[in-house]
């Protein structure tokens, strides 16, 4: 199985809150569908669940957005509908998921987010192909989000998903590409740093905000700052992970100032070269695409385009305050 | 107040006195509810599981039909069960009429509808949340049952002691293709009856006491089960 597509993804006939004529996800890739509340994401993952159903197995694994426990130890919920193998790669998963310890206790007596991370459990250790996840981080505090994220990058690895969410973080650090969902259909598919960092029109620019993901590996930890190595640069961000560990740095694209001469000494920690490829006025912002080795798109007022009289092809300088950067690991310390 | 002093010191003599025979009419009475219970909630528990949690064309129609099965007159079902095993009837070869199997067979059909419509019920009360779960989980139909049955323990445990209630005092259709027969085919009920009819207050008073008696261990225990399931869940 190379890819795995769906067709006339279409829920109800009349007035669908969900249209989409095709959607495909690669073998081993992790899709994420972004949008609004009320976009029909969920909607989408309980129709591809309910097409995968047809026919019997092989079905898709679908963890729903608020996981449902039933009367009984966390243990029977954990091993329900698995059979023996699973049961032992769910127990394993429990325990690298941190409810490793509850599995003897009443499924009732677990938080919101230990339900969740049992409810993971379950879903990762069924041997499917094809793994729907809704909101799987939504009910845990950011310091977990990256453990559990990288738990989850761990089960799906050679395995396809489709990860639904409305949190840039969960996007960014699960997803490999990344469909944005508006009102049922979807309105743009790429990288997921490159529909952060080019959003096709104004609507997706208005749920994704312009963003900026750039892949990177900390070097050193310094204060409330790590360094990334980004490239031939280095790029400080709020963090407090470990050398060795692989991050993405979200930033925004207001975070970003564009300078026509090199900066003395200032307070912006990240400075670096680079060339203007594009320049998009949509709205009342300008959006400055400039090419520093990687691609950094700045957002601009008008007055300020004018000013420092930007073209394709000008030579910028950019800078990024690292307080307005933040790194989120995607992967274990090496 | 004489009156009812006589009724009562007859029923303590009627209790004191009545050796086999009070016997075996609680002895049938336990047999033909237990087993009628048994098979409507074997029928029923299930069907209601499936009924609560379906969603397909023609279920408001089972589901009404269901309610209406729950307040069917038990003349009108010993009636009609009389009919099909008289002699002349379509299913008069099986030559059950006036023995405990007919008394079984129409308080089954009485039985089911209760056992179905208040598991039904129970079961149409789970949150969307746990429906959604249960579709997501895929299990084996056995399993389904298993697990609605367990999430929602009190509604079942409700609907066997309704199921019980309904067919342990249930008096007209037992009588109908019963017959009353001492000895044969006659249960606490219809000896009330009987006894109420001959003005022998004191034995129906006694054959009354047991009755509740019966009705209040079977409904303690229930309830008792009720009460640890939830303590579990």
């Amino acid at each position: 199985m190379a890819e795995r597509r769906f067709e006339d993804l279409r829920w109800p006939a009349e007035d669908p809150i969900v249209d989409i004529p095709e959607l495909s996800v690669q073998l081993g890739e992790r899709l994420i569908v972004f949008g609004p509340n009320g976009a029909g994401k969920t909607t989408l993952l309980r129709l591809i669940s309910a097409v995968e159903s047809e026919g019997g197995t092989p079905y898709a694994s679908y963890l729903p957005q608020r996981p449902y426990l039933f009367r009984g130890t966390c243990r029977a919920n954990l091993h329900l509908g698995l059979d023996t193998e699973a049961r032992i790669r769910a127990e394993d998963l429990a325990m690298r998921l941190g409810v490793g310890d509850r599995l003897d206790d009443q499924a009732r007596t677990l938080s919101g987010g230990e339900r969740m991370r049992l409810s993971m459990a379950r879903t990762l250790a069924v041997d499917t192909a094809l793994v729907l996840l809704d909101e799987p981080l939504a009910p845990l505090d950011l310091r977990d989000r990256e453990t559990v994220a990288s738990v989850i990058a761990d089960a799906l690895a050679g395995r396809s998903a489709i990860i639904v969410t409305h949190d840039r973080d969960t996007a960014a650090m699960l997803g490999d590409r990344m469909a944005v969902m508006i009102d049922g259909k979807i309105q743009q598919i790429g990288e997921v740093a490159e529909v952060f960092a080019t959003p096709s029109n104004d609507s997706v620019a208005a749920i994704v905000g312009v963003s900026n993901v750039i892949d990177g590996r900390v070097i050193a930890r310094r204060g409330a700052l790590v360094e990334v190595e980004w490239g031939d640069h280095r790029f400080f961000a709020l963090g407090d992970h470990q050398a060795g560990t692989k991050v993405k740095v979200l930033f925004g694209g207001e975070a970003v100032g564009v300078h026509n001469r090199p900066m003395g000494e200032s307070s912006p920690r990240n400075l670096f070269p680079g060339v203007v490829t594009e320049i998009r006025e949509t709205g009342r912002l300008a959006e400055i695409v400039i090419d520093c080795g990687s691609t950094v798109v700045a957002l601009i007022t008008p007055g300020s385009l004018d000013a420092l009289d930007l073209a394709p092809g000008s030579e910028v300088h950019v800078s990024v305050k690292a307080t307005a950067a933040r790194a989120v690991a995607v992967g274990e310390a090496e | 107040m004489e009156f009812l002093a006589d009724v009562f010191e007859a029923a303590f003599a009627f209790l004191r006195d009545s050796g086999g025979e009070l016997g075996e009419v609680v002895l049938l009475t336990l047999v033909v509810a237990g087993l009628a219970t048994a098979i409507g909630v074997a029928i029923g528990v299930p069907f209601g599981i499936w009924l609560g949690l379906g969603s397909f064309r023609g279920r408001a129609a089972i589901w009404t039909l269901v309610n209406v099965g729950m307040g069917m007159p038990p003349v009108l079902v010993g009636l009609f069960v009389l009919l099909l095993l008289w002699s002349d009837g379509p299913l008069g070869s099986l030559n059950i009429l006036f023995t405990p199997g007919a008394m079984v067979v129409v308080q089954v059909l009485l039985a089911v509808p209760i056992a179905t419509g208040v598991t039904a019920g129970a079961v149409a009360s789970l949150s969307p949340d746990a429906r959604e779960q249960l579709d997501a989980l895929h299990l084996s139909l056995p399993r389904l049952g298993v697990v609605v049955a367990k999430e929602v323990w009190p509604g079942v445990t409700a609907a066997i002691a309704a199921t019980f209630g309904r067919v342990v005092s249930e008096v007209g259709a037992v009588l109908i293709v019963g017959g009353n027969i001492l000895g044969e085919t006659r249960v606490l009920t219809t000896a009330i009856v009987q006894e109420t009819r001959q003005a022998r207050f004191g034995a129906a008073v006694a054959l009354g006491v047991v009755l509740l008696i019966i009705a209040f261990s079977v409904n303690g225990t229930l309830t008792w089960l009720q009460f640890r399931g939830q303590r579990i869940g």
